[in-house]
């Protein structure tokens, strides 16, 4: 249970990994004072950081049961202000941080001010500014990764788990056959979409990404339900955003829960068979074409 | 084992009309089970087991969520009842708030073992009331899961992770958000529909829970600042050199 308390401000930046850098920044705009509740790691080498605060995680002991070990460490101050990055762990122990406090909660809020922030509703087609009596939660994407605190330099230790009532283990961990992938640093991006029908289609445009040295990257259905690329590859509402040079769409139709995520990147350029898409609207340059057709040419092209 | 899955009755944002000002026109945009939630059901009826098994539907939202249209929609995904919040004082409500009445329709029906949920609703997709619930319930959540199985008074998880596939097992209850893959849901036949009619749903207005969870007021929106773009399209037999050329001259190729 958080409790409450007078005084100047403070940021709580609640970090399960070290990609921290974006949720500081934030946390230096709301607050005076900002801690950071590092939960399982030591946490971070910063500028701008206060306090640190660390949460050990047992071993084998998922993140998301440690939440009433993380709302116990925090003494949460009537003007303060909790931001906690956007990882599944992560946006579990914002929420018990925000039911401990009755506290609302705001997904990906573009600015934060006392008492107002701007967020986007309807998958991004507008942007609303709300009002609110802090203190708040806020979920965020944690930006860069930043220099993690080393054993000689002790942060505040947060009570440790043993003790509480029931737990979970982690009890295996099947590795993808690739590693993780992180789109937001690519340059290029070659993306595919349901405009795909073979999976063989999918090697064209593996080619056209060599060619380029672009990352590949998809639309929702085809890294979940068709499975063709791993969930890291996925660009949308709820997987990642680009902010590419480049963004090449190949067979994607341009919905708004995909486009959402691509709206960062420099150019779009849209391959698609149907004029119709939507995804000509959002294009700096596109063709009407098959893919099988303009996918090896343009490889051709480019090489 | 008595499962309850909490639903969406839900817009998809591709229906709504934004104007200018920002302002949403939901008039023309049909609400229905948000996308997602099938998959939730689906999880949720599996989970359940068999004839002993009880798979309970909890929704919060306005008046439409107990309408005869949205009930049919939601019970013959496969819902053996549900208990829901329709009125039109949730509107304004903030996840935390729709959060809250949820835990307490879990605490009110009692009982229940698991709650399970679709990956995010259909028109936020903020994907934060998971969590929320499990804070009020006391209950660890669980996202990004792929698959559930029961084991004891606790389930065996997979979680889909940056890197790969991660193996828990949890001692207790829990809130369990799965992935829009962990299950291919079944499509209601008229069978279903018609059995949906019948089932027992239980209506609450806002006004019969205790919700403490603080207000948050939109008051202004606007278009959000989007780039313009050049939408220029190439056709015929030079489409793609002119493409190539196009992006060299901008200085994206070499």
């Amino acid at each position: 249970m958080c409790t409450y308390s007078r005084g100047p401000a403070t940021a709580w930046v609640i970090a399960v990994d070290d990609h921290v850098a974006s949720l500081v920044e934030l946390a230096r705009q709301a607050a005076e004072s900002v801690t950071v509740v590092a939960v399982g790691w030591p946490g971070p080498v910063a500028d701008g950081v206060d306090r640190v605060v660390s949460v050990r995680a047992p071993e084998d002991v998922p993140l998301e049961v440690l939440a009433p070990v993380v709302t116990k460490a925090m003494t949460v101050g009537e003007s303060d202000v909790v931001i906690a990055g956007n990882q599944p762990a992560a946006r579990s122990l914002a929420g018990a941080i925000a039911a401990s406090i009755d506290a609302p909660l705001l997904h990906d809020a573009q600015s934060l001010s006392l008492a107002e922030a701007d967020v986007e509703c309807y998958a991004g087609a507008s942007v609303a500014s709300v009002a609110f009596n802090r203190p708040i939660v806020v979920v965020a994407d944690g930006g860069n990764a930043v220099a993690a605190r080393g054993p000689a330099e002790e942060p505040e230790e947060g009570e440790s788990r043993e003790g509480m009532s029931y737990g979970a283990t982690v009890i295996d961990f099947e590795a993808a056959d690739e590693p993780p992938v992180d789109l937001r640093s690519a340059k290029r991006v070659v993306s595919v979409g349901r405009g795909l029908k073979e999976k063989e289609d999918l090697a064209l445009a593996q080619e056209l990404a060599r060619a380029l040295k672009a990352e590949l990257a998809c639309s929702r259905p085809l890294a979940e339900g068709r499975n063709w690329l791993p969930r890291d590859r996925y660009v949308g509402v709820s997987g990642q955003k680009v902010a590419s040079q480049l963004y090449m769409a190949i067979g994607i139709s341009g919905q708004l829960q995909h486009m959402i995520g691509v709206r960062g990147a420099g150019t779009i350029v849209a391959i698609n068979s149907d004029p119709a898409s939507p995804i000509f609207q959002e294009c700096d340059y596109g063709i009407v074409g098959d893919l099988q057709q303009v996918v090896p040419a343009l490889t051709a092209a480019v090489k | 084992m008595k499962v309850a899955v909490a639903y969406k009755w839900a817009v998809n944002p591709r229906d709504v009309v934004v104007n200018s000002d920002g302002v949403a026109d939901r008039s023309q945009a049909a609400a229905a089970m948000s996308d997602y939630d099938p998959v939730a059901v689906a999880v949720g009826c599996a989970l359940a087991g068999g004839a002993q098994g009880e798979v309970v539907g909890i929704s919060v939202g306005d008046g439409s969520v107990g309408s005869s249209l949205a009930k049919k929609g939601a019970m013959s995904r496969g819902l053996d009842r549900a208990i829901v919040v329709a009125d039109d004082a949730t509107a304004d409500w903030n996840s935390t708030q729709v959060a809250q009445a949820l835990a307490e329709l879990v605490d009110r029906d009692g009982g229940v073992k698991v709650v399970v949920t679709g990956a995010a609703s259909v028109d936020e997709a903020a994907g934060v009331v998971p969590g929320l619930i499990g804070g009020y319930l006391g209950w660890p959540c669980f996202a990004d899961v792929r698959a559930v199985q029961s084991i004891g008074d606790g389930y065996r998880i997979r979680q889909a992770t940056s890197g790969g596939v991660r193996v828990v097992d949890v001692n207790g209850p829990a809130v369990i958000s799965v992935t829009s893959d962990a299950l291919v849901p079944p499509v209601p036949g008229m069978k279903e529909i018609l059995a949906a009619g019948r089932k027992p749903m239980e209506v609450l207005a806002a006004s019969d829970l205790s919700i403490t969870a603080r207000d948050v007021k939109a008051v202004a929106f606007r278009r959000p600042e989007v780039k313009a773009r050049g939408r220029r399209l190439f056709e015929g037999d030079g489409a793609v050199s002119q493409l190539v050329g196009a992006l060299r001259s901008d200085g994206i190729l070499e």
